[in-house]
């Protein structure tokens, strides 16, 4: 887990809860595309204009009793 | 069946065609569709919704090709308000009304769901389905509509007017995925086999359902004892017709017989029914004379003495009326009804009457003329119905039934939306006129403008709501008998239930109540329309049923209007020539409309005829029309040559044999045709059709059970029940769904013993089970009583194993907390700066939510996880979302929805889980003939018993599921199973392949024989415990086995202790709170009857509302307790020095006590008015310590408390009943 404090205070001033304004990558549900969207930015994918993204998968480790 | 060669060990080409599926698959076609024939079964669907619209592509028939909207917005007219206040004089004009002003409708225009214009950034301005549905919208059109107004003859002014958003049908003309390829849908992440026909609504793909209608223009007598309660000297005979107007609206007009010999004409407007003479409306239609009404009843039936007596009497009941010219009739008509109508004021009574004939009337004909003659028809066939020289129509029978489509239903919805609105519209302008509101100007474009503006408009709204919860908001009820139940969600749950969705068909939600069954019965004349095996047992039987697989509904207007000129020119007498004998003659009628008379030689000729031109295409006379010729009969139905050309009509593909062309067939004419099965069955002279093939009468899914002519026929029903509930491929575009619950199965094959239609419609791609080694053995006891046995590495391998999709949305804007009003929002998904997200002291929800609030894609959820972080601008605080689910999940998607312009921050999310199902014991599964039963064991391969091949199988079902169920099929595709995976085979499992002399047993027993088994398919077998051989071959082979929905983990239910309810402190019921199962009265009953009374204690005592109470010995009384405190061990002494009795804890009775003190106080007044010198009044009551045991003597009145063992709810009761003045008393022995 990466620490998430700290980036871009300026961005949205006047809100408290500021250390989310990192960004995450998602995926354009239309075209495939990758989009950065900061958190309280508008959901839209930048290649397309399309209004949907899917979350890529974790990259973390996911590992499972295996029985 | 295929025929001897593939018995050869040769093989020439894959049955199966694996890699061409696989093929088809990667690459789907660039033009066309991968299974076309999935588009035409839905046609009804899409081509009744294309129907509204003017581009609809369908054939313009009769009409000029408008839209059904254009159609009912003329049909709606003019509305008309005035200025004026009616009082003549003053400035408001001539006859005191002032300006009047029209409105009405021009055009409605419905445009393709398009990105709003708010948004700029999309390239794609089209809105695609897969859109919708991920992000839980509806999938809309933009619906505008024309509104002209006009102020006395001035101009015209034209304002267009926003409807809102029209849901929209998918693959529909307004559709943008019209005419795609399935490589081009595919690219648009729908299936490559979508076929459209639905709406989506909220994320949800619904439906409007086929409902079956009487058949339109087609009077149909009816023998009813309820209508003689509708008033004096009403019979039970009547005679019925369903009109039908151009705009596909309709009303019914029923000829009632009255016992004075006279008849009654009804309908029904807005709701509200009316009763008319009908001698009021033929003379009112045509001014017709009373001979010309006679002559035209008796049609020079003179000897008739029951029909001219009758005449006689109808037209002399008239008499008293005093009306004897047509005018006079309609101004009558005007006068009586102008309060109901809501015309304009300035009409004269005259016009209100022709404008009533015309809305309600036999409203498919325009002509009075042909009215008139086809009341004439009414009344002959009524008098004919009461003389008993024709019989009783069936109206549950297909031949007199159609369909509702959807698109119609819609068309009506909107029409009536728009009327309304309109309506409302006017009475906007009249309230302000009736008000004197001075901005009243009807020269003012503004004013008008504004008024409009006001009206409520949002039609796309009201039809998104129709379509949302099937109900219909409707003022005149649409001619329809229910008000609620028009749509149905297509679940997804597997291909078949999609797919048969599409072709179920109601009978109608009032008759669901009907306590007759009479409606629910399959009747002879349905053959070959509704499937007879394809019905769900249980409350909706033969009520939901299913259309056969060849049975189409005509979509398409057609061209009728030369036929009446063609057969006139080959014999038929025309309908206004004036002498017809009516004994010698039938009538000609096309679409409930009288176009001649005929003899029945002559019209049994042109039936003829014109059956041959429309097989063959001459005279323009189009396939679809149904040549109904009822021939003479005695006391039959009532004959004539009855044309149908309507839209809604069912009709069927035959052979027609006189010239081996294709005839279209409907459920009218079949009744009186001979239509052989197969070739064999044809007769000479008496057959004229040949079915196609003899598996059409069966709906999709009953054709898809392999060898069902072998099986008893509730076998059949019952696998087309369980098809539909098995665990499949609901889908392959997966991952762009959002339905609550997708089911899935992981090991899909495709079935080696298939019917040929398995590949027709394309099942390969949905595959709905696994072909399994059954063998057919009581082998341990644990495959008693429809209990199977599962191999336990056939599980281990991944047989029938599966997953389950939930969907969850998180919505920000629906969460409490959220200021709806407000455009900013005040939850943002996230983390707030409380919240540690890292180092040794995390929070717990980071193991599964990354920083942005949301779960990452992959986690492992257990119950209660967080699955989504979001922070509370006001408060400031995180709050989280928590899977509510009772096992473990796995999110498999996470879905981030953005707004309609795509111009807001995230608000909502949708997260598909993941369950996996991998089966275990109590699992349902099921065989391909309605052989369902449970997984008893997993039981392990060592101790399976095997064949000398080695062979284990899969599965272990018991000998006695055969004998009473005489499912044979399932014995055949066993065989037929073992036989085609030996050789390769996809086995053909269509029915009526096999005869007696040609049989299943022996063709598949001789390609058994020739891969090295017994030729019966049984098999030595030895155990798997002992090694022995059983003393019995065992039947074993290859059976495909679906695995159905109902697991034990949605249903197991256990609880020793848990949540009870609060007033009656009994456990809840319900699995979802954790409660208890029902112990009943018949359980109870049980228990009683075995004499066990402890364990009837033990359920409904110590295990429900187990309680103790306090109950008092004198009085019996439950309610009564109180306390004394005498937690130091003293007793308490009454003023009077006597000892205040109490129980060991100060329990004592307060209603004896206060008896005793009472009964004490009257001993001392008694007392004192004898002493006359009393002590006063007595004291306190004074406390002493004295251990209670010291206290001896006996507990006098009050104290005499008792613990009893009572249920609470006993308790209650008591306290209930106290609370009405009533006592209970208890006798404590």
């Amino acid at each position: 887990m990466n620490s998430q404090q700290g980036q871009n205070y300026g961005s949205n001033p006047g809100q408290q809860g500021l250390q989310q304004s990192r960004e995450m990558e998602y995926l354009c549900a239309d075209c495939g595309a990758k989009n950065e969207i900061r958190s309280r930015e508008p959901i839209r994918c930048r290649e397309c204009g399309h209004r949907i993204m899917y979350k890529k998968r974790t990259n973390r480790m996911v590992q499972f009793e295996a029985r | 069946m295929p025929d001897a060669s593939s018995r050869s060990k040769v093989r020439v080409k894959s049955t199966f065609n694996t890699l061409e599926r696989e093929r088809k698959f990667k690459n789907p076609p660039e033009k066309g569709a991968v299974v076309p024939i999935l588009n035409e079964f839905v046609t009804p669907h899409i081509e009744s919704f294309n129907a509204l619209f003017d581009d609809s592509g369908l054939p313009a028939g009769d009409g000029d090709g408008r839209g059904l909207l254009h159609l009912g917005i003329e049909e709606i007219g003019k509305r008309v308000v005035f200025d004026g206040r009616g009082d003549v004089g003053a400035e408001s004009g001539q006859r005191g009304w002032g300006n009047r002003l029209t409105m009405w409708y021009e055009q409605v225009s419905v445009g393709r769901p398009m990105v709003s214009e708010r948004d700029t950034q999309a390239k794609e301005r089209r809105v695609y389905p897969a859109e919708a549905r991920e992000r839980l919208t509806s999938y809309r059109g933009r619906m505008m509509v024309k509104i002209c107004w006009q102020v006395n003859d001035g101009p015209v002014e034209v304002e267009m007017r926003d409807c809102g958003l029209l849901p929209i049908m998918v693959r529909s003309a307004r559709c943008n995925l019209r005419g795609m390829s399935s490589a081009e849908l595919v690219k648009h992440h729908e299936e490559p086999e979508e076929f459209g026909g639905y709406f989506i609504i909220n994320g949800n793909e619904r439906l409007i359902r086929y409902l079956i209608l009487p058949r339109r223009h087609h009077v149909i007598s009816l023998v009813r004892p309820s209508f003689v309660n509708r008033g004096p000297s009403y019979t039970p005979y009547a005679v019925q017709i369903r009109c039908v107007r151009p705009d596909q609206t309709s009303v019914t007009n029923t000829l009632h017989y009255l016992s004075n010999g006279s008849a009654m004409l009804r309908f029904s407007w807005r709701k509200q029914e009316y009763v008319i003479p009908i001698m009021l409306i033929l003379k009112a239609l045509v001014s017709a004379s009373d001979k010309e009404i006679f002559e035209g009843v008796m049609m020079q039936d003179y000897e008739d003495t029951f029909l001219s007596d009758r005449v006689e009497l109808l037209l002399r009941s008239f008499k008293m009326y005093r009306l004897y010219t047509g005018d006079q009739c309609l101004q009558y008509l005007g006068d009586k009804f102008r309060v109901v109508v809501n015309l304009p004021e300035d009409w004269t009574n005259q016009a209100i009457g022709v404008w009533l004939i015309n809305k309600v009337v036999l409203v498919h004909l325009q002509n009075p003329r042909d009215k008139f003659r086809m009341l004439l028809f009414m009344l002959r066939k009524l008098y004919a119905l009461v003389s008993k020289s024709c019989s009783v129509d069936n109206p549950d029978s297909p031949q007199h039934q159609e369909v509702l489509l959807p698109g119609t239903l819609y068309g009506m919805i909107i029409k009536e939306r728009l009327e309304e609105a309109l309506n409302s519209f006017r009475e906007g302008i009249a309230m302000d006129v009736r008000n004197s509101n001075p901005s009243v100007d009807f020269f003012d474009k503004r004013y008008i403008k504004k008024v409009l503006q006001r009206t409520n408009y949002d039609i796309g709204a009201k039809m998104s709501n129709f379509l949302a919860t099937g109900n219909l908001v409707s003022p005149t009820g649409l001619d329809l008998q229910q008000a609620s139940g028009f749509t149905i969600v297509a679940e997804k749950l597997n291909w078949m239930r999609y797919i048969s969705h599409f072709r179920s068909i109601h009978r109608g939600a009032f008759f669901a109540e009907l306590k007759t069954t009479t409606v629910r019965k399959l009747l002879p004349e349905a053959w070959g329309f509704l499937c007879p095996v394809h019905t769900p047992d249980g409350s909706p039987c033969g009520l939901l049923n299913h259309l056969s697989r060849t049975c189409r509904i005509v979509t398409a207007p057609l061209a009728v209007a030369h036929i009446p000129a063609l057969l006139a020119a080959h014999g038929m007498t025309q309908a206004f020539t004036p002498s017809v004998d009516g004994r010698r003659n039938l009538c000609i009628q096309l679409d409930g409309r009288l176009i001649g008379w005929a003899p029945p030689a002559v019209c049994k000729q042109l039936a003829t005829s014109l059956r041959i031109w429309k097989t063959e295409g001459k005279h323009n006379v189009p396939l679809d029309l149904e040549i109904g010729l009822v021939p003479v009969s005695k006391g039959g139905q009532y004959p004539g040559l009855y044309l149908f050309s309507s839209r809604s009509r069912m009709m069927r593909p035959v052979k027609y044999l006189a010239n081996g062309k294709d005839d279209q067939v409907g459920s009218f004419e079949q009744v009186y045709m001979d239509i052989a099965c197969t070739p064999a069955e044809i007769e000479d002279g008496v057959s004229t059709h040949v079915e196609h093939s003899p598996t059409n009468f069966l709906s999709i899914l009953a054709n898809l059970t392999p060898f069902s002519d072998f099986n008893q026929s509730p076998r059949n029903i019952y696998q087309c029940q369980m098809g539909k509930q098995t665990m499949g491929t609901p889908a392959t575009a997966l991952q762009h769904r959002t339905d609550n619950k997708l089911y899935r199965l992981q090991t899909g094959q495709t079935p080696i013993v298939r019917p040929a239609l398995h590949n027709t419609y394309g099942m390969d791609s949905f595959p709905n089970g696994t072909n399994a080694i059954v063998a057919v053995i009581s082998y341990t006891g644990y495959d008693m009583e429809d209990a199977m046995i599962l191999n336990k590495s056939a599980h281990e391998r991944g047989f029938a194993y599966g997953t389950v999709y939930k969907s969850y949305t998180v919505d920000l804007q629906e969460l409490t907390g959220s200021r709806r009003v407000s455009s900013v929002p005040t939850l943002h998904f996230g983390f707030g700066p409380e919240i540690k997200t890292d180092g040794p002291r995390a929070h717990p929800a980071c193991q599964h939510i990354d920083p942005d609030g949301l779960p990452c894609v992959g986690a492992r959820l257990n119950p209660g996880d967080y699955i989504a972080a979001y922070v509370d601008d006001t408060t400031g605080r995180t709050k989280f979302a928590k899977y509510k689910g009772d096992e473990v999940a796995y999110v498999d998607t996470v879905r981030l929805i953005g707004s309609d312009a795509g111009d807001q921050e995230l608000q909502k999310i949708n997260i598909t889980l993941r369950i996996t199902r991998a089966p275990v014991i109590g699992d349902k599964f099921s065989s391909r003939h309605g052989q369902k039963g449970v997984c008893s064991q997993k039981w392990p391969a060592i101790d399976m018993p095997f064949t000398e091949s080695g062979m284990q199988p899969d599965v272990i079902i018991n000998p006695h599921a055969f004998p009473s169920r005489m499912t044979i099929g399932m014995l055949v595709e066993s065989m037929a199973g073992k036989a085609g995976a030996m050789h390769g085979l996809a086995q053909d499992a269509t029915p009526f392949q096999f005869t007696e002399e040609d049989t299943a047993i022996e063709y598949f027993g001789e390609q058994l024989l020739a891969a090295g088994y017994n030729y019966y398919g049984n098999e030595p077998m030895y155990s798997g415990i002992t090694g022995q051989e059983f003393a019995a071959d065992i039947y074993i082979g290859c059976v495909y086995y679906q695995r159905l929905r109902h697991m034990v983990l949605d249903k197991f239910q256990v609880r020793t202790t848990g949540p009870v309810d609060p007033v009656t402190r009994q456990p809840v019921k319900g699995r979802k709170r954790a409660g208890g199962i029902r112990f009943g009265e018949m359980e109870r009953d049980a228990l009683i009857a075995h004499g066990t009374a402890f364990l009837l204690q033990d359920r409904l005592m110590n295990c429900s509302d187990y309680s103790t109470a306090w109950v008092c010995r004198t009085c019996g009384s439950l309610i009564s307790l109180g306390y004394d405190d005498v937690t130091l061990g003293e007793m308490v002494i009454g003023a009077d020095g006597a000892l205040k009795p109490t129980g060991p804890g100060g329990e004592y009775c307060r209603v004896c006590r206060a008896a005793a003190e009472e009964e004490d106080e009257r001993q001392r007044q008694a007392l004192a008015s004898a002493n006359a010198n009393s002590q006063g009044r007595p004291g306190a009551d004074v406390r002493v310590a004295i251990p209670s045991q010291h206290v001896l003597g006996p507990a006098t009145k009050g104290g005499d408390m008792d613990i009893i063992a009572v249920p609470y709810v006993f308790r209650y009761l008591c306290a209930e009943l106290a609370s009405m003045g009533i006592k209970v008393s208890l006798e404590v022995r």
